[in-house]
């Protein structure tokens, strides 16, 4: 397990989207709000951004759902690999994860997960408002990291309900 | 191509054309990006001094910055360029908000749009396909209304651009607005759109942005995050956006009250950034792409009759313009006049200025009861404001249409000297609410500012020497830092001189100008340096500086075209007539004499006639620009050397 973890507020959010950005940036050297690992879904008439990032949660539907069995998981770290010679794009990761954070990449198709970066993700650092923080693993600092989700989930599925 | 896109899209909305051409090499040298190429493409189709804000040769442009959609932070804005329609002469105005980014990453550097088209029409990009579309159904809508249609048919991830109900009745309050609360609102560039027949531009991107050198690009965007982080000025526009400065304003008895015969109002708390956070008021605080400052508010009304009423801001100037101003110093006030001009699409410093000059005039008995429709005008008179805004914004009866003409327009109509208390110069436009008065740098600023006199072509925040890092600048330019203090007179065409060089940059690399002229983490050296990894393009601080300067002489020259001469570089009667109402500068004022002093240096610092204020042959030449020398020759409009 990773003695740290990373800290997900939605009320520090103010949607600038350099989070994104700068994954973009560190994983593929260019600018790509569709390449970030970390996503910002934004609705701009209740000036709202919330932030999508894959948890390394302890369900990890994701890996059960894939028909080809291209996902893994690191059992020490949580985070999720995908074999390229077996994923076919076909989306039922994306559709499984209940934290709405898996889309395809682009140009490969193949699905996108957080690696935190080995423990020290470049997004953090851009983040000035606070909205992403990379603290010490602590009973207290877990739970307020299911809380934080817990906020953001809520207000996800709000947005989601609103404009369907 | 690395920072730039490096192509520039192209709509006819006379014939239906739509064509791509690639940005020029030679452009991304001499004028970098956004401001500084729109103006070199406003130029070359705009020269011809026949061309009016209403003619269908004229265009608007639209374009992010050479660094927007990167990491580089608030490097995420868009100049919108046009034959303005308030003065009749250049026009830039600069948005926030989401919508510039999505055009570059749809691949374009700019958008051009030309001719009239025959219907309520709206442009849609989505990467190369583009569009021009029937807009019969978004025509009359207001700005929520419309981002919410556009949002309908074409996903909640694309960005809209649009104009209101003001914008489309020409109004010359209107503003174009992006992103629902964020505004290229100086100007009325809207009613230009309106002419055109133009209500929206919606816009999805999917293509990535690339730099040349990744990792010192990096490393400068960290370096100017850094600097932003530690800046008290940034921290401040975070905490409390731009009305957490009103307090202190008011203090220096520098905020505008009751059309300018006030600057110190006693119990100024409920209008301040203060006092949205105090009272619940603040929802939540926003960035635009890009931004790690995040100054933008998004308030709500929480209880009370008014209970769930939201919008975007209000910002410094609207608390000035919509409350101090017409003297409704109480937040909800202010809230419920800003949701309205957000709503309709009206620039919240014009609509105030235009609504405390029709007060003013009716207490004078300039105005009747029959000329405001019934309206018993007053200070302090929520109702009545409201009423006005709402007519001037739909020229609704005799005083909407009269307000809706703005100042230039309206005292003429009017006449009885009703020009004295117009706060606007010649050029025309409505002056934004800084106290010119008692700060020299900016008097000279708003004067010379080639769209009008306001702050948003370049601003000296910085004469004001309020953190170590301005007190830095003022030394930087001036060589001593007692200079740091806004009521000398002493180097203030140097400070403006300098401003509007880096003002310009900035807002050419996409940059807001609140990085480099209010906080001061961005810098002419950072950005020099940010803009040779981006794009390979390699200049020094001098050269970089030396490309404002180029645009900024461009934008002059312009106006020379137009007919601009030095008797358009003033400031308002009021400000230079009628002294100072209180405070350590009480009785001052932006006299004549000081005005002259001021701009002969300002002249001779840019190498331009001291009679006519026109740039000479040579200084054109020097700066690369002898096309435009020729042009302005052959209309006569050379001085001689």
């Amino acid at each position: 397990m990773m003695e740290k973890l990373l800290l997900v507020d939605m009320d520090k959010c103010t949607g600038c989207k350099q989070c994104t950005l700068a994954c973009s940036l560190t994983k593929e050297d260019l600018f790509d709000p569709f390449r970030g690992r970390i996503k910002v879904l934004k609705k701009e008439d209740i000036a709202m951004g919330v932030q999508l990032v894959c948890e390394q949660c302890e369900s990890y539907p994701c890996v059960a759902s894939c028909p080809n069995g291209a996902l893994s998981r690191d059992e020490e770290t949580g985070i999720i690999s995908v074999d390229e010679n077996l994923c076919t794009s076909q989306g039922a990761c994306v559709e499984a994860c209940i934290y709405h954070t898996i889309r395809l990449h682009p140009e490969t198709k193949l699905p996108m997960f957080c690696d935190l970066c080995g423990g020290d993700p470049y997004c953090v650092k851009h983040c000035v408002p606070g909205a992403l923080l990379w603290v010490d693993r602590s009973d207290e600092n877990e739970k307020l990291k299911k809380k934080l989700r817990s906020n953001r989930m809520a207000m996800y599925r709000e947005l989601k309900k609103e404009v369907e | 191509m690395y920072g730039h896109q490096g192509k520039i899209l192209h709509v006819n909305l006379t014939d239906g054309k739509i064509w791509v051409e690639d940005l020029p090499e030679e452009w991304r040298k001499l004028y970098v990006g956004s401001r500084g190429i729109n103006a070199r493409i406003l130029w070359d189709y705009c020269k011809d001094p026949d061309i009016t804000w209403d003619d269908p040769r004229n265009i608007i442009i639209y374009a992010p910055g050479a660094v927007t959609g990167t990491t580089a932070p608030a490097s995420g804005r868009t100049s919108v360029t046009t034959v303005g329609c308030t003065t009749g002469l250049y026009l830039k105005s600069n948005t926030g908000g989401h919508w510039g980014a999505e055009l570059k990453f749809a691949g374009y550097d700019h958008l051009v749009v030309h001719g009239v088209a025959k219907e309520p029409s709206y442009i849609l990009i989505q990467d190369d396909h583009v569009e021009i579309r029937s807009a019969k159904e978004l025509w009359g809508k207001d700005i929520i209304e419309t981002d919410k249609l556009l949002k309908k048919w074409h996903g909640e991830d694309s960005r809209g651009l649009y104009i209101g109900p003001a914008g489309e009745n020409l109004v010359r309050a209107a503003s174009i607005h992006c992103s629902l609360y964020h505004a290229a609102g100086r100007g009325g560039g809207a009613a230009v759109m309106a002419k055109k027949n133009l209500k929206a531009i919606s816009v999805r991107g999917t293509k990535p942005v690339r730099v040349k050198d990744t990792k010192k690009f990096a490393e400068v965007a960290q370096e100017m995050r850094d600097n932003l982080r530690a800046d008290s000025g940034a921290q401040g526009l975070h905490e409390f956006g731009t009305s957490g400065s009103i307090a202190a304003v008011n203090e220096m008895h520098a905020f505008p009250g009751r059309n300018w015969q006030t600057g110190y109002t006693e119990n100024v708390h409920p209008i301040s950034g203060q006092a949205l956070n105090e009272n619940g008021y603040l929802k939540r605080r926003v960035a635009c792409f890009g931004c790690t400052i995040g100054c933008h508010r998004y308030s709500v009304i929480p209880s009370g009759p008014n209970e769930g009423l939201a919008s975007g801001g209000p910002e410094y100037e609207t608390f000035g313009a919509l409350g101090n101003g017409p003297g409704i110093i109480n937040t909800e006030g202010v809230l419920i006049l800003n949701e309205i001009c957000n709503r309709l699409g009206l620039d919240t410093i014009t609509a105030g200025t235009v609504t405390q000059w029709a007060i003013e005039s009716y207490l004078r008995g300039v105005l009747s009861l029959e000329d405001t429709d019934g309206l018993e005008l007053d200070w302090g008179k929520l109702n009545e404001v409201k009423k006005a805004i709402e007519k001037m914004a739909y020229r609704d009866g005799k005083l909407g249409n009269l307000l809706g003409d703005g100042l230039k327009i309206a005292t003429k109509k009017v006449g009885h000297d009703s020009y004295k208390w117009a706060i606007m110069n010649k050029k025309g436009l409505e002056q934004s609410n800084v106290e010119t008065r008692s700060a020299k740098a900016y008097a000279l600023a708003f004067a010379v500012n080639p769209r009008g006199n306001d702050h948003l072509m370049t601003e000296t925040f910085a004469e004001f020497g309020s953190s170590p890092e301005a007190v830095e600048v003022i030394e930087k330019i001036t060589g001593d830092k007692k200079w740091a203090s806004s009521h000398y007179t002493e180097f203030r065409a140097e400070i403006v001189r300098w401003h509007e060089d880096c003002y310009e940059i900035t807002e050419a690399l996409g940059f807001c100008v609140f990085t480099s002229t209010a906080a001061f983490g961005v810098n002419p050296d950072n950005m020099a340096r940010l803009y040779g990894a981006a794009t390979g393009i390699e200049l020094s601080e001098e050269e970089m500086m030396m490309t404002g300067r180029r645009v900024c002489t461009l934008e002059k020259a312009f106006n020379v075209t137009r007919g601009a001469t030095r008797e358009h570089d003033d400031l308002p009667w009021r400000l230079m007539n009628e002294g100072a109402a209180s405070g350590p500068l009480k009785g001052e004022t932006n006299s004549r004499e000081e005005l002259d002093k001021a701009l002969d240096r300002y002249y001779t610092l840019h190498e331009w006639d001291l009679k006519t204020s026109w740039p000479y042959r040579s200084t054109l030449e020097k700066l690369g620009l002898k096309d435009v020398a020729d042009h302005l020759d052959k209309l006569g409009l050379l001085p001689t050397e």
